[in-house]
């Protein structure tokens, strides 16, 4: 593979260099040449091929706790919005709101108790009985009869958010260069110096780590250290059926599922419709490495749990399956910040599977501390140094 | 037990071959009755009265049929679609749609045998209802005595448009012309290679015959470049141009018709040895893929042989000699054949594949489609029918986005996403990126294009209630 | 000969045991089988052998069913499908 583009004359000096071409990368890339720096982007695949190529393109504030996630998800959540008038739309954004329903006493309690706390903290939550689900989602399964409505919820198409934005930083000057595998990171006195590729050596005193699941290796060959593991994931995707199902809707057992430690399989229902006309259903989580068999047991448990939601699934067709590796961390928050060890080396990785949502606030905090400018919040719960300093401990 | 998926000419090879030397074969295939694409004639029930026209070698095809019926060794699933080979350290599980029942089977010993489909080339117009594939205006033909149109022209390249337009013709289709995108010139050099293969010969000859009898308009170095739409919607003329060595159109003309068989050749149906990870290469001369396969048809995976269209395009006659020897070869290994008998049954065997990959491959050469096809299509031509993707569309996702394979042109287009899964678009969008971007596809490119986790559609509640082995 | 007839849109179509309903529609001189769902084009049979989904019509009301694969069966009801084709609404009275 090769660069597309020619060879801007910082290409050998840019003021920024962000490795990872996915969204995260991408939103990066385009916050910091919205600053006005120069930025290169590598990648050693094409733009978008790596986890944001298998994301789903949920930009999700229902299924956050409060705490400094949701302040991150909220923002990025119109982040997202605001981002999509800049750089002309393109990517398929659209607010189409989110249904978490529960079919457990427990269940309903648990998630009555969370949409109130999320409320509190600025999110909109309705909660829908079996008459208003029924309105929102005709095919819904009549065994259903709570939810919480969350408009805020929105999707987007991942690969197209990312290439657009990409699209975006070369016409202001920046650049990306696809089949630049990093294969180094030289330091000196100051912090980091160059980053070597396959392609040539490339001089810059800033380098944002946006490699996702691959994150720890950047790390390491900067002489640093993160604990950034895959959680596999897979995805079923149906025949265009999309008509059958305006939200988001999952079973609120994903939230638990989403913060649990568990290794083993945990899957509970995601179901959607696209606006490319599929309908997604996700999402299993497990921890097997990057172990890609296509595992027939898991997709039989997501059928079967989508239809319990849907029972109108059961005659639509299943035409493909895939698997992605979320990036996450030990404690399931992402890595936003500067390298302890590592003056110039900014993380941007271990969003797990919220990478797509979050990206434009990550990108944002980012910035602003690449910059010194003031974050729009306190981003320490996501510091880098939370890692070396149980490393020390 | 060996197992073999595919009830074609290879499939019916191999499980009579295995079968009569004494192993028990279980014999897996889609179709309603056995026979594949060549042998899909419907069963004789005297309700059309122009059998003649399909005659040809369908005696063959019925007397293997027969024998299958009659061997007690072999047991057919037919109807039975296999959406899913999923393999393990010791056995390979086999995921099954049977009569719209979900089935599930191990199996430790394999024979593939999926065949192959149509080659399509996009071009304007090949999306309005009225255009088909050769294979598919013959199977309407053949298993449905059926005629795809009244006034038909035959187009694309290869041999095989040969006894479409001769069996159309002889069922009372007018065909108005015959249309070769590529000189019989290119024979000449291959010509003793022809002589070698007196049978083949003489079909083809027996070809043309029907053809001068019926007075039909045959021109080579032509190609329909575009199909046009009448006032209902479905086709009403095509537009044929001469074409150069490289497929450059030229001069051009309009022929009214109501059906279009247009095909370049056939691809092998990859997605199961996709599925098995099996070892598998790309042919230098027109970039087609197939299983790789040693002496004895094995694979790369222990337990596991393949035959037929998916080891490379050869044709109904290497397909029955590959799936004899796969057959052998599988009986041999479980010990129903003893190493003396084998060598026995092997050797014409092997100087007949022999002969017939030679032949095979002066076909590819004497066939080959040019890069110059592009330049027939239109900004607004439909690349991928499934997802009504455009040639602009494509375009822009490498000169605006950034995409430099046709993996990435496929997640920011959607080419290949479709119900087909790229069957139909993959090669041609590989070809397409390759030429925009400057930037050459690699032997893994086209390989992916036919990794298909899920082979076939299947209903939400059929993946839900199957039994579960694993 | 023992013919068997089945619906297409409410007309009655025949056909001959062991035809396609793609065959059998083609006979009956009906090419277009659905209308894609993006820009709402008239689509037919195109591979005629199960490989391109390009005939899908709605069958007993389960769309995306493939009219050159599927048998004709006595009294069937086929549709031609419109895009994605409609789904019934379980429990809707
Ligand atoms: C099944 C599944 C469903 C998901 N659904 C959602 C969802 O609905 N919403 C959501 O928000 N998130 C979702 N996610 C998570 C989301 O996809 C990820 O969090 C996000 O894509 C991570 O983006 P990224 O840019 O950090 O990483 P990536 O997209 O993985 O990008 C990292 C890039 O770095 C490159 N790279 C790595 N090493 C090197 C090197 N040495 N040199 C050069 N380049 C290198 C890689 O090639 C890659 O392109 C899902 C994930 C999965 C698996
Ligand atoms: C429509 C068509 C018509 C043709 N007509 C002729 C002709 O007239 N003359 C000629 O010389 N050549 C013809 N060919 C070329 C043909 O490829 C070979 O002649 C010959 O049929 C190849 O034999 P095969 O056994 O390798 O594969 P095939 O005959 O293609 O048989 C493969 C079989 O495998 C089954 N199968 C595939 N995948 C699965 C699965 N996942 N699960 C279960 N079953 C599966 C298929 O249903 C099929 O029955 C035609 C090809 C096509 C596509
Ligand atoms: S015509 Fe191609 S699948 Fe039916």
């Amino acid at each position: 593979m090769s660069n597309l583009y020619g060879v801007p004359d910082f290409k050998s000096h840019p003021d920024a260099i962000v490795i990872g071409a996915g969204v995260v990368g991408a939103a990066c890339a385009l916050k910091l040449s919205g600053a006005g720096l120069k930025v290169l982007v590598l990648d050693r695949g094409p733009i978008a091929g790596g986890t944001t190529g298998a994301g789903e393109g949920n930009i999700l504030v229902s299924d956050k706790e409060p705490g400094a996630e949701l302040t991150l998800a909220m923002r990025s959540r119109n982040a997202w919005f605001e981002i999509s008038e800049e750089i002309g739309g393109g990517f398929e954004l659209e607010a189409k709101g989110g249904i978490v329903v529960s079919r457990s006493d427990n269940g309903k309690t648990a998630l009555r108790s969370l949409s109130r706390q999320q409320e509190v903290a600025g999110v909109e939550a309705i909660e829908v009985g079996s008459k208003e689900l029924r309105l929102l989602e005709p095919y819904l399964s009549h065994e259903v009869d709570y939810g919480i409505h969350y408009p805020g919820d929105a999707q987007c198409q991942p690969m197209l958010a990312a290439a657009r934005m990409l699209r975006i930083l070369r016409q202001r000057g920046g650049n990306v260069i696809s089949g630049a595998d990093v294969i180094a990171i030289n330091k000196d006195s100051v912090g980091v110096k160059s980053v070597l590729t396959n392609q040539g050596e490339f001089a810059t005193r800033i380098v944002v780590n946006a490699t996702g699941t691959w994150a720890g290796e950047i790390a390491q060959l900067a002489g640093s250290f993160l604990p950034i593991a895959p959680r596999r994931g897979f995805i079923l995707v149906t025949a265009p059926a999309a008509h059958l199902i305006s939200h988001k809707v999952y079973d609120s057992d994903y939230v638990a599922n989403v913060a649990s430690g568990d290794a083993d399989l945990q899957s509970s229902a995601v179901v959607e419709g696209t606006k490319s006309g599929t309908i997604l259903i996700g999402a299993s989580r497990e921890r097997v490495g990057f172990k890609s068999d296509l595992d027939i047991s898991i997709l039989r448990v997501l059928a079967a749990q989508a239809i319990s939601l849907f029972p109108v699934l059961r005659n639509v067709q299943l035409v493909r399956a895939y698997r992605g590796f979320r990036p996450y961390a030990p404690d399931h928050l992402p890595v936003i910040g500067q390298d302890p060890l590592v003056t110039g080396l900014w993380h941007a990785a271990g969003h797990e599977g919220a990478g797509i949502g979050l990206a434009p606030a990550t990108a944002e905090l980012i910035t602003s501390q690449v910059t010194a400018a003031t974050p729009f919040m306190d981003a320490s719960a996501f510091s880098p140094a939370r890692f070396t300093a149980v490393l020390a401990s | 037990m060996i197992t073999i998926i595919g009830g074609g000419p290879a499939g019916l090879a191999a499980a009579l071959a295995a079968g009569e030397s004494g192993s028990k074969v279980l014999l897996i295939d889609s179709a309603p009755r056995l026979g594949g694409q060549y042998w899909r004639h419907l069963p004789e029930n005297g309700a059309w009265g122009k059998q003649e026209a399909i005659r040809h070698d369908f005696e063959k095809g019925n007397q293997l049929r027969q024998r299958v019926a009659q061997s007690v060794n072999i047991e057919v699933l037919s109807n039975a679609h296999v959406w899913r080979a999923s393999p393990h350290d010791e056995h390979i599980t086999l995921h099954l749609l049977v009569g719209g029942v979900g089935r599930t089977i191990d199996v430790k010993n394999l024979i593939l045998s999926t065949g192959a489909y149509d080659r399509s080339l996009p071009f304007p117009g090949w999306d309005i209802p009225g255009v088909m594939t050769p294979g598919g205006a013959q199977g309407l033909l053949k298993g449905n005595y059926v005629l795809p149109g009244k006034r038909i022209v035959v187009a694309g390249t290869g041999p095989f448009l040969l006894p479409v337009a001769a069996g159309l013709a002889e069922a009372g289709a007018e065909i108005v012309a015959l249309l070769d995108a590529n000189r019989l010139t290119r024979w000449i050099p291959k010509f003793h290679i022809v002589l070698a293969n007196r049978a083949k010969l003489r079909e083809g000859l027996g070809y043309f015959q029907t053809l001068a009898k019926y007075k039909i308009r045959q021109q080579r170095g032509s190609a329909v470049i575009q199909a046009n739409a009448g006032s209902d919607g479905t086709l009403e003329s095509v537009t044929i141009a001469t074409i150069g060595r490289n497929f450059r159109a030229k001069a051009q003309e309009i022929i009214k018709c109501d059906s279009l068989a247009v095909g370049w050749g056939f691809t092998a149906d990859l997605s199961l040895a996709s599925n098995l990870n099996l070892k598998q290469d790309v042919l230098e001369e027109d970039k087609s893929v197939f299983v790789t396969v040693d002496e004895m048809q094995r694979t790369s995976m222990q337990n596991v042989f393949a035959a037929g269209e998916i080891t490379g395009i050869g044709g109904h006659q290497l397909s029955l000699t590959e799936g004899k020897i796969a057959g052998f070869a599988a009986a041999a290994q479980f010990g129903h054949l003893t190493d003396v008998e084998l060598k026995g049954k092997l050797e014409p065997l092997l100087a007949q594949r022999k002969k017939e990959r030679k032949f095979a491959s002066a076909l590819i050469s004497s066939y080959p489609v040019k890069p110059g096809w592009q330049e027939w299509l239109a900004p607004d031509t439909c690349i991928c029918r499934c997802e009504e993707v455009t040639m602009e569309q494509i375009q822009d996702s490498i000169t605006e986005l950034g995409a430099t394979d046709a993996r990435t042109v496929k997640l920011f287009t959607r080419t290949g996403m479709g119900m087909c899964q790229g069957r139909i678009c993959g090669r041609a969008v590989i070809d397409i990126v390759g030429r925009e971007s400057g930037i050459n596809p690699t032997i893994q490119d086209y390989i992916s294009a036919s990794s298909r986790p899920i082979v076939t559609p299947l209903p939400l509640g059929i993946l839900e209630h199957a039994p579960h082995i694993e | 000969m023992k013919k068997l007839t089945f619906f297409f849109d409410g007309i009655e179509v025949s056909a001959i045991p062991g035809q396609s309903i793609g065959a059998a529609l083609l006979e009956s001189g009906t090419k277009v089988l659905r209308s894609t769902r993006i820009e709402n084009k008239p689509r037919g049979m195109f591979c005629g052998i199960g490989v391109c989904f390009d005939c899908l019509v709605v069958i007993n009301g389960v769309p995306n069913q493939r009219a050159c694969l599927t048998e004709v069966a006595e009294a069937i009801q086929v549709i031609n499908q419109q895009g994605s084709g409609a789904y019934p609404i379980e429990g809707a009275s």
